[in-house]
């Protein structure tokens, strides 16, 4: 039998591979690299500019006290303890206790290294001020760039525009992963003692997202073929108010970033009705994110949609002189800031202009991954050497996120990037089952090596057709029921994927998507089996069969395992520490805080 | 809804198969306002899904889907499309595969 190394074009070895080179990963290299380990951080772009990361607001969570010592104004009304306690109560109680103490504790140093780095802040917001997070605000690339200047400056090494496809694991205990190689169509067997996965959502199983195109869950549905649990995959976070319609501007959330600048939008729906004054009369547009969605879609179930299924976003009535003012505020306000990003700097101004006239189509795009890789406080996942950080991981969140998932990425980041070197240096390099890899790189080559076969685009036609339909903002017990097994007819599909254009393996798109397709499915099956078995709704996750969030029955979390190439689901107990989990039920809407809102629509209200 | 064709004349050369580059013209729908991004989509989508371009944010961050647009460069995603267009790699020389160039 062939070495392991036979199989491949290239082997690499390293002490900790990092899956993922921005908000986490580049931060997990930086602090292994500055314990005396050796990481390699395989990246699907290029550092700085790929994933979510570099497109994020930013906010950055840190205790009003411990602002203070940052040199920011601070809130001398915060504490840890209110901290964690309002992140657990955003998240409904589903949180893990342990891993929102290590978040709380953790902040101050993870957003005080970026300032060291170089990351400059806008401004500090204090703990009352509404929908902003407590923290700093900053922007998605004045953080990554300060990762990117911080890790070249420790001349780190990098792979860039290349997939990890697979972990190995030997005898319990992870050996290293393979990778495929975009630029230039090779193999590489990584062999690695320790792997941190920090690949971010999986957005693009979506139709309608706000996300890049390289969330496809990779980490999380590698980490499923392993045997590593999933945690909370349920919990899809939805943003409203997001750009519908022109193509050109589809899935920009500046619409939704400006209504935290100017709350004076408005939402209508087709015949344009204030819609909001029926579902939130108090908060109409300023409810949470989580009725505004709803709302949204149940005017577009009812048939008062836009013309590409969304809903309007509109100042009109303001008039042509008071917009004019706003375009000028904004333009004034981006010049004063050294605002230099296209969707503030040009694409803003461009929309209030336009809103003189029209008002703009905006839907609710997949936004956050609530749920993920399960993992403990330390970041460490079930399988000895293996970390999670970030997005791709679970647990932190609960059952929705209001916090900083920027300052989530900077504190598992740094988590894993202080734990992994301890174990790094008591354990040897694990043997690597030849079989194994030989397995991995025909599962990755038989898309290529296929005359004929499902086409990709196809097949994700399908299932954006499924997740799009099914598993969105307002879910049910039929429609998950019918994702479910169009899923696994979907999966059954993926053996017969194959790659039309064979003129060369380098930056073959088709290919990429072949595999990128695969983790998807693996992802959005296990949001639909988890969807399945919670039968109440909370947070970030509605149903319209059962609208209670029901503490009596569950207050658990939802765990999905493949074992044999069969998923399976059930449920944990949620880890506690000082906060103790309510009892009862109540309606969703008091649930997330906003008593004064209904979600019953007009037409069921009055029996139709 | 107003729904005009255009054609989109791409670059394609792949240098282990291909002697010289070459050009293939496309007609794409032009529904609503798009970018060239957009229209490449298209094409890759529903017409030729061999097309190699480089896709990533869509929303002018991570800036590395400059292209040679009607002889301009541009950023795929942020050039709005009004009529047929030629679409070009940023740097002839350097092309990998089509319109994605080495060290974009």
């Amino acid at each position: 039998m062939p070495r392991a190394e036979g199989y491949v074009d290239m082997v690499v070895e390293t002490d900790l591979l990092v899956v993922g080179s921005e908000g986490a990963g580049a931060q997990v290299a930086i602090e292994a690299a500055n314990r005396g380990v050796r990481p390699l951080v395989i990246t699907k772009g290029a550092i700085g500019r790929t994933g979510a990361s570099q497109c994020a607001g930013a906010d950055f969570n840190v205790d009003g006290i411990s602002a203070k010592d940052l040199g920011f104004s601070g809130d001398d009304r915060d504490s840890d303890e209110k901290f964690f306690s309002d992140i657990i109560h955003e998240g409904l109680f589903l949180n893990n206790q342990k891993m929102v103490e290590k978040y709380v504790e953790y902040a101050p140093k993870s957003t005080k290294n970026l300032l060291d780095w170089g990351m400059r802040v806008y401004y500090y917001a204090s703990v009352h001020s509404e929908e902003m997070a407590r923290g700093l605000t900053s922007s998605g690339k004045r953080w990554v760039n300060a990762l990117r200047k911080k890790f070249k400056s420790m001349k780190l090494p990098i792979i860039e525009d290349a997939m990890v496809v697979d972990l190995l694991v030997s005898s319990g205990r992870i050996a290293g992963a393979v990778a495929l190689n975009f630029r230039s169509g090779e193999i590489i067997l990584i062999k690695a003692k320790a792997v941190v996965l920090a690949t971010g959502g999986f957005q693009m199983a979506y139709p309608f997202n706000s996300a890049t195109y390289d969330l496809t869950g990779d980490g999380q549905a590698m980490a499923a073929r392993v045997g590593v649990p999933l945690i909370g995959m349920e919990m899809v976070q939805f943003i409203p108010t997001t750009i519908l319609w022109p193509p050109i501007e589809s899935g920009s959330i500046i619409t939704y970033i400006f209504t935290e600048l100017d709350n004076r939008v408005r939402l209508l729906n087709y015949p344009g009705d204030r819609f909001m004054s029926r579902y939130d009369p108090k908060m109409l547009e300023k409810s949470t994110k989580e009725i505004v969605s709803i709302a949204s879609e149940l005017e577009v179930m009812a048939g008062r949609g836009s013309p590409h299924g969304g809903v309007y976003f509109s100042m009109k009535y303001l008039g042509e002189e008071e917009l004019e003012k706003i375009k000028n505020g904004v333009i004034g306000l981006t010049k004063s800031l050294g605002e230099t990003r296209y969707e503030f700097k040009t694409l803003l101004p461009r929309l209030i202009e336009f809103m003189k006239k029209e008002d703009i189509e905006v839907s609710n795009a997949c936004h956050f991954m609530v749920g993920g890789i399960k993992v403990n406080e330390l970041t460490e996942t079930q399988i000895p050497g293996l970390y999670a950080a970030g997005e791709c991981s679970g647990g932190l969140w609960g059952a929705n996120r209001v916090a900083a998932a920027c300052t989530q990425a900077g504190v598992q980041g740094l988590i894993a990037g202080e734990v992994s070197p301890g174990f790094i240096k008591r354990v040897d390099q694990e043997e690597i089952d030849p079989l194994d890899v030989k397995r991995i790189v025909e599962r990755i080559e038989r898309p290529f090596k296929m005359d004929k076969g499902v086409k990709v685009e196809e097949l994700r036609r399908h299932i954006h057709d499924i997740s799009g339909k099914r598993l969105g903002v307002i879910r049910d017990g039929k429609g998950i029921k019918e994702a479910i097994d169009m899923l696994k007819e979907a999966m059954e599909e993926i053996p017969g994927l194959y790659v039309s254009d064979k003129r060369s393996r380098k930056l073959n798109r088709e290919w990429i998507s072949c595999l990128e397709l695969d983790n998807m499915l693996t992802c959005l099956y296990t949001t639909a089996i988890a969807s399945s078995a919670r039968k109440e709704s909370r947070g970030a996750f509605y149903r319209s069969d059962f609208v209670l969030t029901n503490h009596d029955n569950f207050l658990k979390n939802t765990i999905v395992r493949v074992k044999q190439g069969k998923f399976e689901v059930g449920f944990e107990p949620i880890v506690t520490t000082t906060l103790s989990l309510p009892k009862g039920k109540m309606t969703f809407e008091e649930a997330v805080g906003v008593a004064t809102a209904s979600l019953v629509r007009e037409d069921a209200k009055r029996g139709a | 809804m107003e729904e005009k064709k255009i054609k989109v004349e791409c670059f394609r050369y792949c240098p282990e198969t291909d002697d010289a580059p070459y050009y293939v013209t496309y007609e794409v729908p032009l529904a609503g306002r798009m970018s060239v991004l957009d229209c490449l989509n298209y094409i890759r989508e529903n017409l030729d899904p061999g097309l190699t371009y480089f896709i990533n944010c869509k929303k002018g961050f991570c800036a590395r889907c400059a292209l040679e647009v009607d002889g301009k460069k541009v950023l795929g995603c942020t050039c709005e499309v009004k009529g047929d267009i030629k679409v070009k790699p940023i740097k002839e020389e350097k092309v990998i595969k089509d319109l994605w160039c080495k060290n974009i």
